[in-house]
């Protein structure tokens, strides 16, 4: 018992910095921190486009797992229908651009809303669910909307796809993966800011609340359904408008591309991260988008190593990458 | 101001075919230590889990300082002042001790757009460590709840309660699987509750030394009907109450 | 439609979605056997299939070797592989005390790894055709067609399913199973080998699973991607249950002819959809399933 208490982190502070009561921010933390941020500025500089598509694909990715992030690794709630509303979001964005020539900040606004809109109504059916059941539920709207979208021929063209007609922002036009790039990050801070600021709220604690035990947080007058209800909507803000990102660097969209597959993959990366850390989500996102980008030529390889990968983490890093290393370099022994 | 902060009308809960409580009255007088006994399987914890409100009554009334909660969710409970403990433990095992009691304060750390946004919101912090504090658990504050020992566990939930700033503390077994030194404690922690902050407290409690030591008033329950009421004193002497322990410890022997 | 039109697609669909149908309810038993012990839904299944489908293939086409060494060696080597997979990997990863969610993650982890196994070794690359066991010969039942080979799908499952089901009743290990469906730290207070029960559980959903594809690959094409079908499996186990096995059974046949009708009457583009509006349809309205328990309340 006692050497337990004193090496267990507190998983949910310690990747809030400045939270803690004692707030000496880690040096390595900062350091971290700024290098992000020089990788990210410098990086337009110094590669090539094919690069930048790769870095947004990644920062999409990222701003996918934040949102997973609220309802599974704040809330606890097991909705796997993650890629449909990604889907949403881009279809809502595309189609606002395609048809109505709506700049492009107000049709990402738009393809979030709507995403998150219909992130409530389907929460409010499928979160009297809970476990595997709710996983399942979500599971199966998930593919219902894949059909939806391949299906819908009028709309979002089908088996043939959606071209996507460039982003507009007035007379301006993004028309490439460099032009897209700036767009891309600033609503990645934006996403990761907003996570952090929720996570850190009353709403975030009453998320992790409804986690940890549904009845205590009940006694601690925590509406839980609501609050299950709001998490699953947040999330499906969060895929809305990475999906409305998506649309400002991709010409094309294709349902193919929108199925329990890749909800499966943003799920696999938070949990290879860490599961109920944004850090972990994060870095989850990044580590594994860049492993399967490198993996990508050789499709059957990377679907080995990929299933390797998963399997290896819940063998010996169940807590996910961070954890694991928080645990090897700190020498740490975890309960 | 009702003379009664809880009053509890003709409380019957049937599950299926098993009646549990059958027409059941309990008044809790406001600022007084209430004890709820009886034997195992008497109907303590279900008649406590209506009052909090995760049962629904089959047939009855609640009131709480004269208004009808019965139909309450159990989630508004505790912006009514209402507090509650749970008998096996319900803390939020991932978190820290320090968030922990920060969710108790969750009806206190909104009002306005700011509070609710801030990870620390004015005055809840302060009465948060306060309140670790007073129940000896400063030094775990950035501690898992789950790593926590069995004692301070309970504590945990006494303070997370607290963070209520509640009129009524429901406790479930406060002082099963304590050691004497902790019992000792808590009789001197709940004392001062009542007496000095005038917090009303409803136990269910098998720890018959803290019960007769702290309580004003006892009611004991057998077979889902109240047999008995009164003073500690006056409970201890009822021969209908030596009766239903003494039944069961012939039932355990 | 005419009212006769109408009577003869009702009987068409019915004797195809119970033929159909009874692969589905073996997969479903297949899912459920183990989340019933374990608790964890297995997102491999469908991989577990397709594995033992091309184990099946290549023995049987590229080996030359005769269907009765071929279909027990197949039902082997899904019951070792699946049992070895729980022994290895799963008793690692719930010893590891991470997430329960964590053993699922590792079961589709499993998934990735089979699917890229079967496209390295190319056989997946082309759409593939398993020999059919039997010669199928059309047959008039009432006024629904089918064919032999249909005939022998249906007879074998509904075999399989009574010796499991006979297995799950009356031997000692089955006794042991529901034992540890029920309440695993009980069990293993009365000396249930619990590792070894798993195996067991896992070995048979793989030689289920096995069946199962041999059962179907006649009838579709074989690709890497063929585990998809498990899908049918998990809508099954959704509206028997998800925890009983009839319950299972049932819902495979329910689905196989929902399936069907869906075809004949409304249009054959949603016949992919119809399971997922099933799931949501039955979670919805019956969460418990046909077969479930009641939900009960939880005790605070």
């Amino acid at each position: 018992m006692r050497d337990k208490t004193a090496a267990v982190l507190p998983r949910s502070e310690a990747d809030l910095p400045g939270l803690s009561a004692r707030s000496s921010v880690p040096l390595g933390r900062v350091a971290l921190l700024a290098l992000a941020v020089a990788t990210l500025a410098l990086l337009p500089f110094a590669v090539t486009g094919y690069v930048l598509y790769i870095a947004n694909l990644l920062l999409v990715f990222v701003v996918l797992c934040l949102g997973l992030h609220l309802v599974i690794g704040e809330s606890g709630q097991f909705a796997l229908a993650h890629a449909a509303f990604y889907g949403i979001g881009i279809y809502t964005s595309g189609l606002a651009g395609n048809a109505f020539g709506w700049p492009f900040p107000l049709s990402m606004l738009l393809a979030g809303l709507v995403a998150g809109a219909v992130g409530v109504v389907i929460g409010a059916v499928a979160l009297r669910m809970r476990d595997i059941y709710l996983a399942l539920a979500t599971f199966a709207f998930g593919e219902a909307m894949q059909w939806v979208f391949l299906n819908w021929d009028q709309v979002t063209g089908g088996p043939n796809g959606l071209r996507i007609s460039p982003a507009r922002l007035g007379a301006f036009e993004i028309l490439s993966d460099r032009q897209a790039y700036p767009v891309v990050v600033v609503m990645t801070v934006l996403m990761l800011l907003l996570t952090i600021l929720i996570s850190r709220s009353r709403l975030g604690r009453s998320f992790r609340a409804v986690r940890e035990s549904e009845v205590a947080a009940m006694a601690m007058g925590i509406p839980v359904r609501r609050a299950k209800i709001t998490a699953f909507g947040l999330s499906a803000f969060f895929a809305g408008v990475a999906g409305s990102m998506f649309a400002t660097f991709s010409t094309y969209i294709h349902p193919d591309s929108l199925g329990f597959q890749t909800t499966i993959l943003v799920l696999t990366m938070i949990v290879v991260g860490g599961l109920g850390s944004i850090a972990g989500a994060v870095g989850g996102a990044i580590v594994f988008g860049l492993i399967s980008e490198f993996l990508r030529q050789t499709p059957s390889y990377q679907e080995i190593i990929y299933g390797l990968i998963l399997i290896g983490f819940m063998m010996y890093a169940p807590r996910g990458l961070f954890a694991f290393i928080r645990d090897k370099v700190g020498g740490g022994t975890r309960g | 101001m009702a003379d009664h902060l809880l009053q509890v009308d003709d409380l019957t809960v049937k599950f299926g075919g098993l009646t549990a409580v059958n027409r059941f009255d309990i008044s809790v007088q406001r600022g007084t230590i209430h004890a709820l006994i009886g034997p195992n399987g008497a109907g303590k914890s279900t008649t406590f889990n209506c009052i909090s409100r995760f049962y629904q009554p089959t047939t009855g009334r609640i009131l709480l300082d004269g208004a009808d909660v019965t139909n309450m969710p159990a989630s508004t409970m505790a912006r009514l002042g209402v507090a509650r403990t749970f008998q096996n433990l319900e803390l939020f095992g991932e978190l820290t001790v320090f968030e922990n009691v920060m969710i108790g304060a969750h009806v206190h750390a909104g009002g306005t757009w700011r509070n609710a946004l801030s990870a620390r919101p004015a005055g809840v912090v302060e009465h948060v460590e306060h309140l670790l504090e007073r129940t000896g658990l400063t030094p775990y504050r950035n501690t898992s709840a789950r790593n926590l020992d069995f004692g301070h566990q309970k504590l945990l939930e006494l303070a997370r309660a607290l963070a209520i700033r509640p009129r009524l503390l429901l406790l479930d077994e406060p002082a099963a699987g304590l050691r004497n030194r902790e019992i000792a404690a808590l009789d001197a922690l709940l004392t001062d509750l009542c007496r000095r902050e005038g917090i009303t407290i409803l136990l269910v409690e098998h720890v018959m030394q803290l019960v007769m030591a702290i309580s004003d008033r006892v009611t004991v329950l057998n077979f889902g009907t109240k047999i008995a009421e009164g003073t500690p004193e006056e409970v201890r002497n009822d021969p209908s109450v030596i009766e239903a322990y003494l039944g069961q410890e012939m039932a355990h022997a | 439609m005419t009212l006769d039109v109408a009577f003869l697609f009702l009987q068409q669909g019915i004797a195809s979605g119970l033929i159909v149908g009874s692969v589905y309810a073996l997969l479903a038993l297949a899912i459920v056997v183990i989340f019933k012990t374990s608790e964890v839904p297995n997102f491999s299944q469908g991989e577990m299939v397709m594995a033992a489908g091309y184990i099946a293939l290549y023995l049987l086409v590229f080996q030359s070797l005769p269907l009765w060494i071929v279909m027990p060696a197949t039902i082997l080597a899904a019951f070792a592989g699946a049992a070895l997979f729980r022994r290895l990997i799963l008793n690692q990863v719930a010893r590891a005390n991470g997430s329960p969610v964590n053993l699922v993650i590792a079961t589709l982890g499993l998934s990735y790894v089979l699917r890229g196994f079967v496209r390295q070794t190319g056989f997946g690359d082309t759409p593939r055709s398993f020999p059919p066991v039997v010669e199928p010969e059309s047959i008039l039942i009432g006024q629904a067609s089918v064919t032999t080979l249909d005939l022998v799908i249906l007879a074998t499952a509904i075999v399989v399913m009574a010796a499991f089901f006979w297995m799950f009743k009356y031997t000692k290990t089955g006794r042991a199973m529901r034992a540890v469906g029920m309440n695993p730290k009980a069990a293993r207070l009365v000396g249930v080998d619990l590792t070894r029960i798993h195996m067991i559980v896992w070995g048979l959903s793989g030689g289920i699973s096995a069946v199962a594809a041999l059962l179907i690959s006649p009838k579709v094409l074989m690709t890497a991607d063929m585990g998809s079908i498990v899908t049918l499996g998990f809508a099954a186990a959704i509206v028997g249950g998800f925890t009983s096995l009839p319950g299972a059974v049932v819902g495979g046949f329910l689905i196989g002819i929902i399936e069907n009708l869906v075809g004949l009457f409304i249009t054959s583009r949603a016949i992919v959809l119809a399971p997922f509006l099933a799931i949501m349809l039955v979670l919805v309205i019956r969460p418990q399933g046909l077969f479930g328990g009641r939900v009960e309340i939880k005790k605070v």
